[in-house]
């Protein structure tokens, strides 16, 4: 494979963000929109390309080095990528859906005054994005890591003017922050332990300790402190629902698609390491429970289109985490793949709705919209049975296979993963049943406006429900008659970690009968979630209840997620805002006393200095002579 | 020493160039000649120490580059004189040949094995500086500065040649080798007329290189001489001066290291001082201009304090990034204070700068840089300077230097940025300033390699 080919794919969007992001007063709108999607789609290409060749040449994993980049003392950084399984299939996905997210944005962004700005941060991210994952160490990693974080910032943040948004903004970029200083410290930890943050080097070494190594167990809790801020996990994801102000491709792209699942990406790149830390692994199964527990009855009474999907995506992703602290790690990524298609295409759906509706994000303002949309009404109702887990759609393959992993560890961790993908098919439906089912409740002008999306933006949805039907069979369990393609595809990446604990990837226990039950009562709980959803929102028809009317104790709870929120804002914001201020008083006073002070104390100084510059000669040669004979005199005589 | 054969030629050639009656012959000559010596200085490229003129004379890689430092500064300065048309009373063929006969000087200065080569090294240097400070004949402030400069230079050069003499007196020689051999079998037990012969030496040199307490000429010298002569004076001698101190210390008293650093480090402060602190209070940007030449030869003197195998390149590239970045400087306050001329006002402050962004978006970019790089901003040729001067003071020790050094540059930061200020900040109302294109083109160039050596200060290690 040639090192050309490899930096092409990076190198488009980064050319395209670098053409739309310079010329973008001058580029006409129509351009803009076919470069920018022009160098997603090459981008793509080149990447089927390479996994062509991969496949071709025995899929034996390299790193190719690009240049020297960084050389301190022992420690050298190369900057290369490192080309394996791992890389390939998120390569797939970022430059797959991310090209039918240019493509859909085309048609999405066409009114906007921002169009080329649009796209040259899209572009940018994109770049930042395959950085990400295609380096092939930790530093490269993490410049592709803050450059994602940069570029979520300034999307959500697009429409600038309104104070609110800048605050969502700036709210994720903080929140990414806190988590980023994990990762580095993480990577300063492997620097120091490993002497280098090549993957390769570091695991290689990394195989000869054993099993619960303390400072293993401390890398990978730092490592995975920097997954839960960008992958929203509790205590850190608060900020993913806020960043719904973005526009909705952000969200379908950055938000659902490829960039919340870098923490997934990191954890399984770094499987060798979490592998001897089971206590760490501990921990990130109960995060991703708690967190996808947490969030899915968030979810339950949310009235926002986006903000629905939003908790539901970090549900999603406390799934992949608790699959991940399994050490289900091919489960966990074909989440992430399936949950990459059905999730973008939700997003991409209610984009379609809300331009249809003219910005309205309000289900309690939507319904009956089946007829008016027909194309938008049925992908997004693939994508509803797809996240539902309901077969033989894609969500019922990844999420039933992490639910049978979670089973096998320990049977609390089902019960409650099964109690989670129940709500998640109750809110999803009744968000289903709220938009498109029953009369229409906006106003009337909205109702005579209401249309179909133009093609660019309903092809990339079919491409997408097309996806979310069958790409679950990528993965079809021995116990349902397959081969489990994905999980034979990624196991060489894993010799490293069944080195060191054999027994975590030993061949399953249960039997089959016992995974017919498990499937068999996964299933029916989501079927039966839907049919209480359907019950209550077309039967009865009922409405969630206006911002105004009082709650029941526990409702207001939840329909106010919790107050995280206002729980940070007390325990963290206030007190830093209070010593922020003592600071700055301090800062005001001592500070600048000392400061001006030297200022001045060098000004009057220098004025009396100048003095000596009389501009006479013989005062001149004066002070010359004085200056030799003290000279002669200290090196001559005291000496 | 091929540049000083030719040089000395073609300096005659230059000045029967100024019988003919067009002018306009004499600055592209002046400019081949300089080309041609650059040309001929790498000839004697790696081939290790040679010595011409009965040994009195020695060549190898550091002189040459030294030399190529000279010559590529005053190839800049050259080009901004622009055949010096617009003066009416000026006589370009006597500059260009005084000009060119300088550069032998400091060449002699560079190269020279024997005191006696570096006594009339420093007489031609100075004799032609003396001439083109006073060479603004109607201007009372230019002769004054002739006649000043000239007073305490020669009072400088009976010290140097006092301090020659007892050298001679004391060794018996006037050749650095044999000087340097007698000093290594006497040790530390040489006689006192050794020790006040090379203070006295001494002295005379750090005259030339501004350094306190012999400073008081440079403020009144550089401000009174034409600007273009200024910048000669303060890039051309001062990098040649830096040279012969260097090699004077480190070829032939480096064993008695202990007894001369002292006061070298004393006077290194004191400059540091007085280059810096004095320069906060000027208004006239030529004037700071000057103290801050005195600064420069501070740092440049921490370098040589240390001697440290680091100095030999530390003061190379410091001086190659101090003469672009004052060239550059110097450059565009020609421009201005020109403009401000022509619109009846003649004004080299802080304040002719103001609103120099707003319709000179190039001069303000050009100066910007170049007083960042004075300053030792990072990203610039400046900053790897005083890195590598500092990092020379690091290996042997003189942290207590240090800490003087790099306060004086915070202070440094104040009087660089008051021009950047003025030129971006505040409100001015200088037109649209008509650059000729070869001007322009060694503005930029000038510039260009300031950024350049200042990301990858790798290539000039490389150009070595």
């Amino acid at each position: 494979m040639s090192a050309s080919l490899l930096v092409l794919i990076p190198l488009l969007p980064l050319i395209g963000f670098l053409i739309n992001g310079i010329g973008f007063r001058r580029i006409p709108r129509g351009a803009v929109g076919i470069i920018g999607s022009l160098a997603a789609l090459g981008s793509f290409a080149v990447s089927v390309v390479v996994l062509m060749a991969f496949k071709e040449a025995g899929s034996t994993p390299q790193v190719v080095s690009l240049f020297d980049w960084i050389s301190v003392g022992e420690l050298s950084i190369p900057f290369s990528f490192q080309i394996d399984q791992l890389s390939l299939l998120m390569l797939m996905i970022v430059t797959g859906v991310g090209s039918l997210i240019h493509v859909y944005s085309a048609g999405y962004m066409k009114e906007d005054e921002g169009f080329g700005k649009f796209f040259a941060f899209l572009n940018l991210f994109l770049f930042f994005m395959l950085l990400l994952v295609m380096g092939s160490n930790y530093v490269i990693m993490f410049i592709g890591w803050e450059g994602v974080g940069l570029c979520s910032y300034l999307l959500i943040g697009f429409w600038n003017k309104n104070t609110d948004y800048n605050n969502a903004a700036r709210k994720a970029f903080i929140m990414n922050r806190i988590g980023d200083l994990g990762f580095l410290l993480g990577i300063f930890t492997i620097i120091g332990t490993f002497g280098s943050v090549e993957f390769t080097e570091v695991f290689r070494q990394a195989t000869g300790l054993p099993v619960g190594d303390p400072v293993v167990v401390v890398i990978t809790l730092l490592l995975f402190v920097g997954a839960t801020g960008k992958s929203a996990q509790i205590p850190l994801f608060t900020w993913l629902p806020d960043a719904m102000a973005g526009p909705t491709p952000v969200s379908a792209l950055i938000h659902a698609a490829t960039m919340v699942t870098a923490g997934i990406y990191m954890v399984i790149r770094s499987n060798v390491l979490f592998t001897l830390a089971p206590a760490t692994l501990e921990v990130v199964a109960i995060i991703g429970t708690a967190t996808a527990l947490l969030a899915a009855s968030i979810g339950l009474l949310q009235n926002d289109i986006k903000k629905v999907l939003a908790y539901s995506t970090v549900s999603q992703l406390g799934y992949m985490f608790l699959a991940l602290g399994v050490m289900a790690y091919s489960a966990s990524m074909f989440h992430v793949i399936t949950h990459a298609f059905f999730k973008a295409l939700l997003f991409l759906g209610a984009g379609s709705v809300i331009h249809a509706m003219s910005g309205e994000q309000d289900i309690r303002f939507m319904g009956g919209l089946r007829k008016k949309l027909p194309i938008t009404f049925i992908t997004f109702l693939i994508g509803t049975i797809a996240i539902a887990g309901i077969p033989p759609f894609a969500g019922f393959f990844s999420k039933d296979e992490i639910l049978a992993h979670a089973f096998e560890h320990n049977k609390v961790l089902w019960v409650l993963g099964l109690l989670g993908s129940i709500m998640t098919s109750f809110y999803m439906f009744r968000l289903l049943f709220l938009t498109f089912f029953g009369s229409f409740r906006g106003t009337h002008e909205q109702a005579h406006h209401l249309h179909e999306s133009p093609t660019s933006m309903t092809l990339p949805l079919i491409v997408l429900a097309v996806f979310s039907a069958l790409g679950g069979f990528m993965g079809v369990p021995e116990v349902l008659g397959g081969t489990h393609q994905l999980a034979t595809f990624m196991s060489p990446l894993y010799e490293g970690a069944r080195q060191v604990n054999p027994a975590a990837f030993a061949a399953t226990t249960l039997s089959h009968s016992e995974e017919y039950l498990l499937m068999g009562i996964s299933v029916v709980a989501a079927l039966v979630a839907a049919l209480a959803a359907y019950v209550v929102y077309v039967r009865r028809d009922s409405v969630p209840a206006p911002e105004t009317q009082e709650r029941p104790a526990l409702q207001r709870v939840i329909y106010h997620k919790y107050y995280i929120d206002e729980l940070y804002d007390a325990v963290f914001v206030k007190p830093i805002r209070t010593l922020s201020a003592l600071l700055f008083s301090f800062g005001e006073f001592f500070i600048d006393l000392v400061v001006n002070g030297t200022g001045t104390l060098v000004k009057v100084l220098s004025g009396q200095l100048r003095r000596t510059q009389t501009g006479s000669t013989g005062y001149y040669i004066f002070a010359m002579v004085v200056g030799i004979v003290l000279i002669l005199f200290w090196n001559l005589l005291l000496r | 020493m091929y540049p000083i054969v030719l040089l000395s030629v073609l300096g005659i050639v230059v000045l029967f160039l100024g019988f003919m009656k067009s002018k306009s012959v004499l600055l592209p000559a002046t400019l081949l000649f300089l080309v041609l010596a650059l040309a001929s200085n790498f000839i004697d490229w790696n081939q290790g120490k040679v010595l011409y003129f009965y040994e009195m004379l020695a060549v190898n890689n550091l002189t040459l580059a030294f030399n190529a430092i000279v010559l590529v500064s005053a190839f800049m300065i050259v080009a901004m004189t622009r055949g010096f048309q617009d003066q009416e009373e000026a006589q370009p063929a006597e500059y260009y040949g005084i000009m060119l006969f300088s550069l032998v000087g400091a060449f002699m200065i560079i190269g020279y094995e024997h005191l006696i080569m570096l006594f009339v090294g420093i007489e031609i240097l100075s004799v032609s500086m003396y001439i083109l400070t006073g060479s603004d004949k109607s201007n009372l402030r230019s002769n004054e500065a002739a006649l000043k400069y000239f007073l305490m230079g020669a009072f400088a050069t009976g010290i140097m040649l006092f301090g020659i003499a007892l050298l001679y007196g004391a060794t018996g020689s006037f050749n650095l080798t044999d000087i340097q051999s007698y000093v290594s079998i006497q040790g530390r037990g040489v006689s006192y007329i050794l020790y006040a012969g090379l203070l006295l030496l001494l002295i005379g040199m750090l005259f030339k290189v501004s350094a306190a307490p012999f400073h008081f000429w440079t403020p009144d010298v550089y401000d009174g001489a034409p600007t273009i002569f200024t910048t000669f004076m303060s890039t051309i001698v001062k990098t040649a001066g830096f040279a012969a101190i260097f090699r004077l210390l480190s070829h032939s008293f480096t064993p008695i290291y202990s007894f001369w650093w002292i006061t070298l480090a004393a006077i290194t402060v004191l400059t540091l001082l007085v280059g810096n602190i004095i320069a906060v209070y000027q208004n006239s940007f030529k004037r700071m201009l000057a103290y801050s030449s005195i600064s420069h030869a501070g740092y440049l003197l921490i370098a040589v304090t240390s001697l440290s195998p680091q100095t030999e390149n530390a003061i190379l590239f410091y001086s190659l990034a101090y003469s672009i970045a004052t060239i550059s400087a110097f450059g565009v306050l020609m421009l201005v204070s020109k403009k401000k001329a022509l619109e009846g006002q003649v004004d080299e402050s802080y304040a002719a700068f103001n609103g120099l962004a707003a319709q000179n978006p190039l001069l303000a970019f050009v100066l910007a840089v170049s007083m960042l790089s004075l300053a030792g901003i990072p990203l610039t040729a400046g900053f790897w300077g005083k890195f590598f001067v500092f990092g020379s003071a690091v290996e042997r020790g003189l942290v207590w230097m240090l800490v003087v050094a790099v306060l004086m540059s915070a202070v440094g930061i104040y009087y660089y940025f008051r021009a950047i200020i003025a030129a971006y900040l505040k409100e001015g109302d200088i037109g649209k300033i008509r650059i000729a294109p070869f001007y322009r083109i060694i503005l930029v160039v000038a510039t260009a390699m300031t950024i350049l050596f200042g990301l990858a200060p790798g290539i000039f290690e490389k150009l070595l």
